[in-house]
């Protein structure tokens, strides 16, 4: 065991050789690759943190805008039932509107059409009355109507002749009026019954269309008058009787 | 019998005798430079490392963070000191598995020379550290009185780590030698295999100690640090 000082010494230059060697050669190449790779590594880490605040930027201005929209969409939503339900109301008030004018137009309608089934069934009432009547008279009497109704007429007048007197005043003409004309020997009976109640008023007879079935006296101011219209109201509310009891029967029959 | 390798001349060069220490370390140090050189020669940013870069990786890192752990530092120019301490002793050990090869670290002249090179790398790197006043005061510390003590406790350090690394070396060497001779076959192989632990284990010490004693001198002491208020 002995130390050889040249070996010692070449020894350690070949050791200090070997140091600037592997500093060459391999630690500088090494730890440069793990800088660069520590550098590269960390400014990726930098940029993924930079992606990711990004990223929750855009996360947040994609929220704050949906949330815009949301209310927007609740706003918009309200202004379109708000504004729904007024155009409701209004079709509504102009529907219920309509609806009463087709009503009262039908009302009036049917009101015009009751007049005229009215006015028809007087007419026809009178009509077959007067047929009736007529028939009866001549089969029962062996008289006309038109007689009878001028005695019926002048019977009413007698004891009405002062107040008649009175209210015709200073007339000169007193005028009576029926449907059709009357015979001659009613308008002469007539004039006679006439001229004895009031012997200073000329007579003279005529006709309207329009008027019922029976004779007006008009002297002046004063009217008497007889004509079938109280006969047809009283037909009228006769065969009503008759129909309400009809259908009162009719019903009993059938609950029975 | 030859105990050093100081003592077999190879051959001669321009008149100068180079023993089998001096060539044996010559192929070593053309091994790892030339390793070195291959795995490192396509280190590019932009390739990929494939096993052999990672392998080189791992150990310089494995160094880096061994000096770390015991300087408490990351220091560039220590890692390339240890660290070629470390690969010059641990690939000298490992190739006595090579029929024929007698390892440099066998010879006293070269753990002699490590060991010398270490004496004098922890001066430089206090020096360089602390500067000349301040490491030549860690001699004097904790008082003039240890200044001879520091003194015979610097040459010691150097002269366990020289005879430590020897004498583990050559022993492993010399008993594989006597065992060849008495039993050819079977203990050789076997403590081969124990030489390579050792091998390995005494590269690790003679590294490790190597830093602790270079990082002791380059240590800021903690009386110089300002305390905070």
């Amino acid at each position: 065991m002995s130390i050889d000082w040249i070996t010692v010494a070449a020894q350690i230059a070949n050791f200090l050789v070997l140091v600037w060697l592997l500093k060459r050669f391999l630690y500088r190449p090494i730890l440069d690759g793990i800088d660069a790779r520590e550098v590269e590594i960390r400014d990726r880490m930098q940029e993924a943190v930079l992606a990711k605040e990004q990223a929750r930027a855009v996360e947040k201005a994609y929220q704050d805008k949906v949330h815009a929209l949301n209310v927007a969409q609740s706003e918009m939503t309200e202004t379109i039932r708000k504004s729904a339900e007024e155009q409701r109301d209004v079709l509504l008030a102009d529907a219920q509107k309509r609806l009463e004018r087709e009503h009262d137009a039908l009302k009036t309608h049917l009101d015009d059409e009751a007049q005229k089934y009215t006015a028809k069934m007087h007419r026809a009432g009178a009509g077959a009355l007067l047929s009736l009547t007529r028939k009866a008279l001549r089969d029962l009497a062996d008289e006309t109507l038109e007689v009878r109704i001028a005695h019926r007429l002048v019977e009413q007048a007698k004891p009405m002749v002062p107040d008649l007197q009175r209210a015709a005043g200073q007339a000169t003409e007193a005028v009576i009026t029926s449907q059709s004309s009357l015979p001659d020997l009613v308008e002469e009976e007539l004039t006679s019954e006439l001229r004895g109640a009031f012997p200073e008023v000329a007579v003279r007879f005529g006709t309207d269309e329009a008027q019922a079935p029976g004779l007006v006296l008009r002297v002046g101011g004063a009217q008497l008058a007889w004509t079938v219209d109280s006969y047809i109201d009283g037909l009228a509310c006769l065969i009503e009787e008759q129909l309400t009891a009809g259908n009162d029967l009719r019903v009993k029959s059938h609950e029975q | 019998m030859n105990l050093s390798p100081d003592q077999t001349i190879m051959f001669q060069a321009w008149g100068v005798p180079i023993n089998a220490t001096i060539f044996y370390t010559w192929v070593v140090m053309a091994l790892l430079t030339v390793s070195a050189i291959l795995i490192t020669r396509n280190l590019r940013p932009d390739v990929p490392p494939n096993r052999w870069r990672t392998m080189l990786e791992v150990i310089v890192q494995g160094i880096e963070a061994q000096i770390e752990e015991v300087a408490g530092r990351r220091e560039r120019h220590l890692l390339y000191y240890v660290g070629t301490l470390f690969l010059f002793v641990a690939m000298s050990n490992l190739l006595l598995v090579v029929p024929g090869f007698e390892p440099p670290t066998a010879s006293l002249s070269t753990t002699t020379a490590l060991a010398l090179s270490v004496l004098i790398a922890v001066p430089l790197f206090g020096i360089t550290s602390r500067g000349l006043g301040g490491y030549l005061k860690t001699y004097l510390e904790p008082s003039f009185i240890m200044l001879p003590f520091n003194i015979i406790s610097e040459f010691s350090r150097g002269i366990s780590l020289a005879i430590r690394l020897y004498g583990n070396i050559m022993s492993g060497a010399v008993i594989a030698a006597i065992l060849l001779g008495v039993a050819p076959f079977f203990f050789p192989v076997v403590m081969d295999v124990l030489g390579l632990l050792t091998g390995l284990i005494q590269a690790y010490i003679f590294a490790i100690l190597a830093t602790v004693y270079i990082s002791s001198a380059t240590a800021t002491p903690p009386n110089t640090e300002k305390e905070n208020p």
